[in-house]
């Protein structure tokens, strides 16, 4: 009898764990994510996507806009993945690269911006979490997290064109490094 | 070549459906975009049809000519993606209304848990969605917009009325967003971590997992060996799906710096090497996004995995340097 009330009690222990981290994280996570994505959401309804629009396309003929301020603008205004379709404006080339980029862009800045990533939070909130819980501040975490993804992610997206044209090479197809100024429809009639 | 409709309904645990799916002279291809092996129904549907299924990782195909998409999504964004699309989309794992493109999710465009017996021959045909055009009658008060927002010749008063009322109304709708962003993505998701956490916990896994992950999570040369394997090009699109994976070890490694097993400084290159998997299992969906040529599909998905490869290990280590000085006492 000793043994079952044992196992019963261990048993129910698991959950009573999980439920204090549970309702740990929703009276302190929860609402400052909250608010911050209702601020954030406003700020991005008000801006309006025709903008970010007008900047991407700016953006792609340099590589230092197209890998770094490009993907870091669109994460924080679109967030994942409505963020990728600013790749649109970029050459056939660069497509993967801002791609790798970007992706990568909408994790590193979930940090410090957490409504850019809600779905996938806890890549972050996972680690930060235990940092919480030793009482240090996760804002200086989130800080170097976003500065190193800004450096790595150019990075990552620079190498990539160097994949890219590997690829390309081994298998014989090449991608226009031009950007195509006609619509969309044009594009695919090409393809 | 002749082609037959079939009927897919949702299997157990599954949302959505029934769908029906005919084949026409011009939507006579389907996409799937799976995480790694080409699913059974992928042949079954194949077969029944007469269809030519078309994998999503190596080549893409316009919308406009694909009749169903198939995807194995956990519940974060391809599930979504297609109906918003417009295109019938069928999910082989047991997903409901989920993720951030959640509204698009409806009964009539999408069916999830979707196994071979879910998959039948049918007589019917699917009714060919017929845009609502709605007739251009003009009544003098639209009864979408209140009276203020309509007349001509504003007054100041009426114009700073409905501004004020423009930004309540953006604040009010960002905040219905909001809720419904944490009730459906982060709220489930915490749940589903904090069980984890407590089995973790409460059992005596823990330690078992601490003897384990701590030589690993706790120096740099452990961490590049975690970058290193999510990197792999012929893993990392398994990995991927949801983030699951990612968030799970995340949160594995969280809990060990918690209890002060890793020091806590070790959270930075910790974020960089559970993540060097990072979106590659999502590749030809996000350059489909980016409105990419189906040949630039085939290049990007190897040329991502490389890239990823080749700079998984670099960022561990960079993030480890970045993190001399971190939380230092």
């Amino acid at each position: 009898m000793h043994y079952i009330t044992d196992f019963a009690s261990g048993f129910m222990n698991l959950f009573q764990t999980g439920a204090k981290t549970f309702i740990g994280w929703m009276s302190s996570i929860v609402p400052v994510v909250l608010l911050l994505l209702v601020l954030m959401n406003t700020i991005i309804a008000f801006l309006g996507e025709e903008r970010m629009e007008k900047i991407a396309k700016a953006s792609s003929r340099n590589v230092l806009t197209r890998y770094m301020l490009l993907p870091f603008l669109a994460a924080f205004m679109l967030g994942n993945p409505m963020s990728f379709t600013l790749g649109r404006f970029m050459p056939e080339f660069y497509k993967p690269s801002y791609y790798a980029a970007m992706a990568q862009f909408n994790h590193t800045s979930n940090g410090v911006f957490p409504h850019i990533n809600p779905g996938e939070l806890f890549i972050w909130m996972g680690i930060a979490q235990g940092v919480q819980k030793l009482g240090l501040n996760t804002m200086d975490l989130a800080m170097r997290y976003l500065l190193v993804g800004l450096v790595m992610n150019f990075i990552g997206g620079w190498v990539t064109d160097l994949t890219t044209a590997f690829v390309c090479k081994s298998s014989g197809v090449t991608l226009s490094k031009k950007v195509a100024l006609s619509s969309k429809s044009a594009e695919t009639e090409q393809a | 070549m002749s082609w037959h409709s079939i009927r897919i309904v949702k299997g157990s645990g599954g949302y959505g459906g029934p769908l029906t799916i005919t084949p026409t002279e011009q939507k006579h291809k389907f996409i799937y975009v799976t995480g790694g092996e080409r699913p059974s129904i992928v042949d079954k549907i194949e077969r029944l049809t007469g269809m030519k299924a078309v994998d999503g990782f190596k080549t893409a195909i316009p919308d406009e000519e694909t009749a169903l998409a198939i995807i194995d999504c956990g519940g974060t964004l391809r599930c979504g993606i297609y109906p918003k699309k417009g295109i019938l989309t069928v999910n082989v794992l047991p997903t409901g209304k989920s993720g951030p493109l959640q509204q698009f999710i409806h009964p009539e465009i999408y069916v999830s848990a979707v196994g071979d017996k879910q998959i039948t021959l049918t007589d019917e045909t699917a009714a060919e969605p017929i845009a609502e055009e709605v007739t251009a009658e003009k009544p003098k008060y639209e009864t979408g917009k209140s009276i203020t927002t309509q007349t001509q010749h504003k007054s100041i008063i009426a114009k700073i009325g409905v501004g004020a009322g423009k930004v309540v109304a953006t604040f009010n709708q960002a905040a219905k967003d909001s809720v419904q962003t944490v009730i459906n993505t982060i709220i489930p998701f915490m749940a589903f971590v904090a069980l984890l956490i407590g089995i973790i916990q409460g059992s005596g896994i823990g330690n078992i997992f601490a003897k384990l992950m701590s030589p690993l999570a706790g120096n740099v040369i452990g961490l590049c060996v975690i970058g290193f394997v999510c990197s792999l090009p012929f893993l990392s699109p398994l990995l991927g799906p949801g983030a699951v994976i990612g968030q799970v070890v995340g949160t594995l490694i969280g809990v060990e710096i918690g209890k002060g097993n890793i020091p806590p400084q070790y959270a930075l290159p910790a974020l960089f090497a559970i993540n060097t998997q990072n979106g590659c299992d999502f590749i030809p969906v996000g350059l489909g996004l980016e409105e990419a040529d189906a040949k630039t599909v085939e290049v990007g998905v190897p040329s991502v995995l490389y890239s990823r490869f080749i700079n998984g290990v670099p960022r561990v280590i960079v993030a480890w340097l970045a993190s001399f000085g971190l939380y230092a006492k």
